[in-house]
């Protein structure tokens, strides 16, 4: 097996053993998923459906809320999930053993957020589903495997800016508040809530141009709910490979650009 | 013999508001099968020494080679080729893992040991440590000792060529700490494994080393056997006295000639240049008081010529 493949499924193992230690939290974080979709029931009764018609061109404003919910789990793994880690391993000092092993700093983050992604979308699954359900009148197998394709490819995009973020951890230790910050960000201009069509020009220009999660998370409404995109489709897809290749060289420079400051100065130090 | 680790001119530099030279051109050769350790003042250096080696730090100067290979030129060979057991380990695993998982996923995952090997070596290595009870239990519930021994055996589950250990007995009880080190050696021995290790505990430097080198203030001070060790720093000799209720006479056995320096703890050891001359005087005030004792004359121990010459570092330092 490959190292990369061989370390991914580990880290999935790992993670699953960890997760059925503690059974009675595992049921209960499955069963707030489910109670989480379907409060989003009373939300849209809340909710204007004639802004939402007229922007994105569909009035089930259920689903549109879940999709952006149910995506914010994979984009907490993606965007955070490594720098998570590696503020984990250098709280216990397990950051030497793990750098002292003959792999790449980089596809030890990649593997690691993989496997987090696999273990988030066990609680992914329950509140999607509710959200599926709502959307009956216009999913097709084709419809729905197009719309999980986006996501992954934009989840992936995430993943190399998460790599960036796990660079910042390690060299800045404590950045919650920029966390805070990008966290805010990418919940208002993402099009996670609110459509992106009500934001101002210059604010939307950013989440088109800089956050891979807009149209992901645009093509995935789209496929499976049918609704009106920001962009014509294929400009959307191109934007989304053009991020993911953007992000991945980024973080691959960071990431190098990291482990040279750590070798020099050592993370201890930093 | 041919050599497992060179260090040639190996200068570290920590650039921060001053810059710290923690090694100061440094030049090594361990060989391959030894069992080396590395002794030396808090901050002297060792575990910066031993992280360079290892491809955690960068070295500012010279060159270093493990197993042949040029520590920053073939980084992956080394990692390869190396098992680490880091100081703060006691916290570095995942707590919610039992110990052989955690086993398993290190060695396979990180270090690519087909699954079936790894659980045999596990096997393997808990009788002989006799820790296979503590296998199945969460890492977390361990002693500190026993988290420090799974450390350990994490370095060695891939079989290295040449393994790290940063006081790899710290926080171990003497006799785990014991069978720990009898442990390592038989296996660095059956496998011709080169061990450098680096401690504050003399008897396991004593009882476990090849070779030694001694470093302070990033410069390598000394190399050689312990017993060089020893013998290479203390020029003076020393004369033991141990009795009971001699209190009356210690002032008088502190002022006998040629005695430069005593100490008085537990036995009372008089430092001298000529043992024989002070033993004979130590026989007759002994003699005069009617004082019994047991009198003999020490060999210095490495504690001693540890302390000596990180008092002599001291000293120079202090210009």
């Amino acid at each position: 097996m490959a190292s990369t493949a061989r370390l991914f499924y580990m880290a999935v193992w790992r993670d699953w053993l960890s997760l059925k230690r503690y059974k009675l939290n595992f049921v209960f974080e499955l069963f707030s998923s489910v109670l989480f979709g379907l409060g989003m029931l009373l939300f849209a009764l809340a909710f204007d459906t004639a802004l939402l018609q007229r922007t994105v061109g569909t009035t089930n404003y259920v689903s549109f809320m879940i999709f952006g919910i149910a995506y914010q789990s994979w984009q907490s793994v993606a965007l955070w999930g490594a720098a998570e880690m590696f503020r984990n391993e250098l709280g216990s000092g397990q950051i030497d053993y793990t750098f002292s092993c003959p792999f790449s700093r980089y596809g030890y983050m990649i593997c690691n957020v993989a496997a987090l992604a696999v273990r988030s979308t066990v609680f992914f699954v329950p509140v999607f589903a509710v959200g599926l359900w709502f959307t009956r009148a216009t999913l097709t197998p084709l419809g729905l495997l197009l719309g999980l394709s986006a996501t992954a490819l934009s989840v992936g995009a995430l993943a190399q800016m998460g790599a960036c973020f796990a660079a910042l951890v390690l060299r800045h230790q404590q950045v919650t508040a920029i966390f805070g910050l990008f966290n805010f960000a990418f919940q208002m201009l993402t099009g996670m809530f609110i459509p992106m069509q009500v934001l101002p020009p210059s604010l939307r220009m950013i989440g088109i141009v800089a956050l891979p999660q807009s149209f992901g998370m645009d093509l995935l409404r789209h496929y499976v709910m049918g609704t009106r995109t920001v962009l014509d489709l294929p400009y959307e897809w191109a934007v989304l490979l053009g991020q993911v290749v953007l992000y991945g060289l980024l973080a691959q420079l960071a990431v190098r650009r990291l482990e040279r400051t750590a070798r020099e100065q050592g993370l201890h130090y930093l | 013999m041919a050599i497992a680790i060179r260090c040639s001119e190996l200068v570290k530099e920590y650039r921060t508001k001053k810059t710290v030279r923690a090694l100061d051109a440094v030049d090594l050769e361990i060989e391959e099968g030894e069992v080396f350790g590395l002794l030396g003042p808090n901050g002297a250096g060792k575990t910066t020494l031993v992280r360079v080696l290892a491809t955690l730090l960068r070295a500012t100067d010279g060159r270093a080679w493990v197993g042949g290979y040029d520590v920053v030129q073939d980084e992956g060979e080394v990692r390869r080729i190396v098992g680490y057991a880091g100081q703060d380990s006691e916290r570095s695993a995942y707590f919610r893992l039992t110990v052989r998982e955690n086993l398993l996923y290190f060695g396979h995952a990180l270090r690519g040991v087909p699954l079936r090997t790894a659980k045999e070596r596990i096997d393997t290595f808990a009788e002989a440590v006799g820790f296979t009870e503590q296998l199945d239990k969460h890492f977390s519930t361990l002693s500190g000792g026993q988290k420090q021994l799974m450390i350990v055996m994490r370095a060695l589950l891939h079989h290295p060529q040449i393994v790290f250990m940063d006081e790899p007995s710290k926080s171990l009880d003497p006799v785990t700490a014991d069978r720990v080190r009898g442990y390592l050696v038989d296996y660095a021995r059956e496998q011709g494994m080169t061990i450098l290790l680096t401690t504050h505990n003399m008897d396991e430097a004593e009882d476990i080393c090849d070779r030694l080198a001694f470093i302070d203030h990033g410069r390598i001070r000394f190399v050689g056997t312990p017993r060089a060790f020893r013998r290479s720093v203390t020029v003076q000799e020393t004369v033991e006295v141990a009795m009971q209720d001699g209190d009356a006479i210690v002032e008088q056995l502190r002022g006998l000639p040629g005695v430069t320096r005593t100490t008085t703890e537990g036995t009372i050891r008089l430092y001298c240049d000529d043992g024989f001359a002070v033993l004979k005087e130590v026989v007759a005030v002994l003699d005069r008081s009617g004082t019994r004792a047991a009198v003999s004359m020490v060999e210095p121990s490495l504690e001693d010529a540890f302390s000596i010459l990180v008092n002599n570092g001291k000293e120079a330092a202090d210009g």
